[in-house]
């Protein structure tokens, strides 16, 4: 055994039979470790991803399924959409350049208008109606088995390149990364649940707290899918803006904001939006937070055309987030979530009656998906 | 070895609900969602004075997970 000190392997003066052997059998296991130790790791890794795919996979088609079925039961879809809802999935967004940046956010919002305007438009031509609800759902359904089809490849891509160059620091962040991968993705299957049937999602509690200012007021659309109402509290004029519901829109909130302050000619004191935010491992879900700037998560063309439109004129921005999880932003809205809306409306009051005085004009906007939730 | 991949988790079933409101007296009455109901949508008349409710709240509630 040439590894062993050649002292001891010949001349056994300090080793007893069955110590030898331990040190041998530790020996080994050590060389052992350090030739194949890697190789080990890698053949988990590649099991343990290769479930992970398999589920992704289930997860994939489970949603390209229940789309299929609500454009043809609900849509009423004249003609098999199957194949055309392939090729949906696999329809690409090719984002702008960005080298120079300037000009850019509003590149960006022009391709997705572009996108969003096409996928409307085939939706409405899949089905069979114009009902501006199933449209909205039928949308937000293909864009959720959209998002599992291209997370599914791109961990495939990641798979099977791992496997190819055995490259062993690649399967193991993708490993490292599958249980934060499966469970984005599960919320992701789970909010097909809420949408079919119209549920407010936990993204929704800005819109449901804003309703409530807008009930019996005159509603006028001030940007694509987005209404605004005029209100009163306390002596100042509300401008309460949300996406025109129940469809499952998000609106265009940025777009509807300048349109109040620079084609309305509004100069409000203050701008408050109201929107759901990502809690943090150990808060509580229906937490509420308060802050200054613009509340709307997405892509950053919105955020950018209010922060934008506040900084030109000087106003104020103001937030009211509501804690949860991405999970519970994207399925039906929990107890805790909705019950929030009351301290939520509590919590704008007193904001307003603290940031502004009486004849102030202030605009409200609650932010997020409004599926269900009309005004 | 451990696995990454979480498995099957014993998730609570969720019951939806919506909650009309009163919006004279304010009281509130709890009921199964109904497919088509949303926020704001008229509700059923308020049993303690008769005005017209409308749907305040739809939300989700947990039951625990059996087994």
């Amino acid at each position: 055994m040439s590894f062993l000190p050649s002292s001891v392997a010949l001349q056994g003066l300090t080793a007893t039979e069955s110590e030898f052997i331990y040190i041998v059998f530790f020996a080994g296991l050590f060389v052992f470790q350090f030739a194949f130790g890697t190789r080990i790791q890698v053949y988990f890794a590649l099991n343990d991803i290769g479930r992970g795919l398999g589920k992704l996979k289930v997860m994939k088609e489970k949603s390209r399924k229940e789309a299929i079925d609500y454009l043809v039961n609900v849509g009423k879809a004249p003609n098999d959409p199957s194949q055309r809802v392939d090729q949906f999935l696999d329809y690409v967004t090719i984002m702008p350049v960005g080298i120079d940046p300037n000009g850019l956010v509003n590149k960006i919002d022009h391709v997705v208008t572009t996108n969003n305007d096409r996928v409307r438009a085939e939706v409405t031509a899949l089905i069979g109606q114009n009902n501006p609800v199933t449209v909205s759902i039928s949308e937000n359904l293909l864009e959720v088995a959209t998002a599992l089809n291209m997370i599914h490849k791109i961990v495939r891509h990641y798979y099977i390149l791992g496997k190819k160059t055995n490259s062993y620091f690649t399967l193991i962040q993708l490993q490292m990364l599958m249980p934060m991968i499966i469970q984005e993705s599960d919320a992701l299957l789970n909010a097909v649940d809420s949408f079919k049937v119209g549920q407010p999602v936990g993204d929704g509690i800005g819109p449901v707290s804003v309703s409530r200012l807008m009930i019996g007021k005159e509603k006028r659309v001030i940007a694509k899918d987005t209404v605004m109402a005029i209100s009163e509290y306390k002596g100042r004029k509300l401008y309460v803006v949300k996406a025109d519901g129940p469809m499952a829109y998000v609106g265009q909130p940025g777009i509807a904001i300048r349109n109040v302050i620079e084609e309305m000619g509004v100069k409000p004191s203050a701008i408050i939006m109201i929107d759901a935010a990502l809690k943090l491992e150990g808060e509580k879900t229906g937490e509420i937070a308060e802050g200054v700037g613009a509340a709307i998560g997405g892509i950053g063309v919105e955020k950018f055309q209010i922060e934008d439109v506040a900084t030109k004129n000087k106003v104020p921005l103001y937030a009211i987030l509501v804690k949860q999880s991405i999970l519970e932003a994207i399925t039906v809205m929990r107890k805790e979530i909705a019950e929030a809306s009351d301290k939520v409306v509590q919590t704008l009051q007193r904001v307003i009656e603290e940031k502004t005085k009486e004849g102030d004009d202030v605009i409200v906007a609650g932010i997020g998906n409004t599926l269900g939730v009309a005004q | 070895m451990m696995s990454s991949v979480p498995s099957g988790d014993k998730k609570s079933k969720l019951l939806v609900y919506s909650v009309e409101e009163c919006p004279v007296c304010g009281q509130k009455t709890k009921r199964a969602f109904a497919v088509g109901d949303y926020v704001t949508k008229d509700g059923a008349k308020c049993t303690k004075c008769g005005n017209q409710t409308r749907v305040a709240l739809v939300y989700a509630e947990g039951t625990k997970p059996s087994g």
